[in-house]
């Protein structure tokens, strides 16, 4: 019994989809509570200041599981920057959330330089209207019942939910 | 009433002046024009413009970018994400509006929206995606601006649209009149919004993927992603310009979002994400 049991566990983790982004490193934005479920009301079991290094584990909604020096937990997706935070080797300096972002300039993706298209001001601007590209694009219209469909498929289920408040204008 | 008629003076002086550049007919234009503003409520709900309108100044733009940059040719993925696309539309107060959707050649990593429901990711944008749910969120995203008529209302703003549109509306087709008047080629795309309009279509982003079935968390992941790309990096120099930095709108979105999402599931769809060869 023991046994099936541990069988049973082994096939649902190999059958789980591999969280993608598992191991990645992140960075705290905001000082955060860890907890011990991915949701509000759950136990707090430890407390993340920001610029805590965190190792990503896991997700959950808006949630991801982490590994830090004060605990693992879970803790909310929107207060972790992934990727680590900006040493001050390169450029100009920048501090806060700005400089967390740009802390991987050069790092990660290559820009490549011949055969490709930028999409600049000077070429928005030069650019002439192409009639035949935006009757194809058009033809590509799928009607509101076929969308269904397509949802149904997915099984995707709409629901009702208001939007938003603006919480006021920013500076 | 005194104000309206002010306006509508000065709006047809300076029609005057765009039409005489252009030399059409004039007198039987103005005519028109004043009787389709005496139509109790005919475009003051679509903030000056009637969706016929609204969908001519889009297509100009839309056409124009294609210029720019044409679609990938790759027909199961145009029909893909027009699938994705119209499902997440139909979640706003606009599903009846013909809304195209396009990925195109361009590895910059942005996104666009032109009036009367037309969008483009670049192939760029398009390839960082994980899932079907972060594509959602992206054009949610677009969406927004495009039933909140962000680029209608700086069109309104910069230049004298709002009768001169309703004089050239009705040519299909590229139009070189309404060209004039969006400006030149697809220049509209590359100007920014006001920072709130963006910070506007990532609540109502969250909100239609919510609505759609889709995991709400779609739209914060992209540009969880896009925010570690350096600001120096090419890719996103048009975007970063256009844009508040994505981790400003990620810090927004947290307080916005607060914990409305939570315990709210939603498919991924990771599987069903159209890979582009």
């Amino acid at each position: 019994m023991k046994n099936a049991t541990r069988c049973c566990l082994l096939a649902a983790l190999l059958i789980t989809i591999p969280f993608a982004n598992a191991g990645e490193s992140g960075t705290t934005i905001k000082a955060d509570e860890l907890k011990a479920e991915p949701f509000r009301d759950a136990k707090t079991v430890g407390q993340l200041a920001a610029g805590d290094k965190l190792e990503i584990m896991n997700k959950d909604g808006g949630w991801l599981q982490v590994k830090s020096a004060r605990g693992n937990g879970w803790v909310r997706m929107l207060n972790i920057r992934k990727g680590k935070a900006r040493n001050s080797s390169a450029g100009t300096e920048m501090s806060g959330l700005a400089g967390l972002a740009s802390g991987r300039a050069g790092t990660g993706r290559v820009v490549a330089t011949t055969g490709i298209r930028g999409l600049n001001e000077e070429e928005l601007k030069a650019a002439r209207f192409n009639e035949s590209e935006l009757k194809l694009a058009e033809s590509y219209l799928t009607s509101r019942t076929d969308a269904q469909k397509f949802a149904r498929k997915g099984k995707l289920m709409a629901r009702k939910m208001g939007y938003l408040p603006d919480p006021g204008e920013t500076r | 009433m005194r104000r309206l008629t002010a306006k509508l003076l000065l709006g047809l002086g300076m029609t005057l002046c765009v039409a005489a550049a252009r030399g059409f007919d004039l007198g039987q234009e103005l005519r028109n024009a004043a009787s389709e503003l005496q139509k109790p409520g005919k475009s003051s709900a679509l903030g000056g413009y009637s969706e016929e309108e609204e969908v001519a100044i889009g297509r100009q733009i839309a056409g124009s970018l294609l210029g720019a940059a044409p679609l990938v040719k790759d027909k199961q993925l145009q029909k893909y994400v027009n699938n994705v696309g119209r499902w997440v539309a139909s979640q706003s107060e606009r599903p009846d509006l013909a809304w195209h959707f396009g990925v195109i050649e361009s590895n910059d990593i942005n996104a666009f929206a032109a009036p009367g429901g037309y969008i483009f990711v670049t192939k760029g944008l398009y390839k960082l995606l994980n899932d079907e749910s972060e594509l959602a969120g992206v054009l949610a995203h677009e969406v927004g601006h495009v039933i909140r008529k962000h680029h209608l209302k700086i069109l309104q703003q910069s230049r004298m649209v709002d009768l001169g549109g309703k004089l050239l509306a009705r040519q299909a087709g590229g139009n070189d009149k309404i060209q004039n008047l969006i400006g030149s080629g697809a220049e509209i795309v590359s100007r920014s919004l006001d920072k709130n309009a963006e910070f506007e279509a990532d609540r109502i982003a969250v909100v239609l993927a919510a609505r759609a079935g889709y995991e709400a968390f779609g739209l914060p992941q992209v540009l969880q992603e896009i925010g570690h790309t350096g600001s120096n990096d090419s890719s996103v120099a048009l975007l970063f310009k256009t844009h508040p930095h994505p981790d400003e709108r990620l810090a927004r979105l947290g307080d916005e979002m607060d914990s409305r999402f939570d315990g709210l599931k939603g498919q991924t769809l990771a599987g069903r994400l159209y890979r582009i060869k």
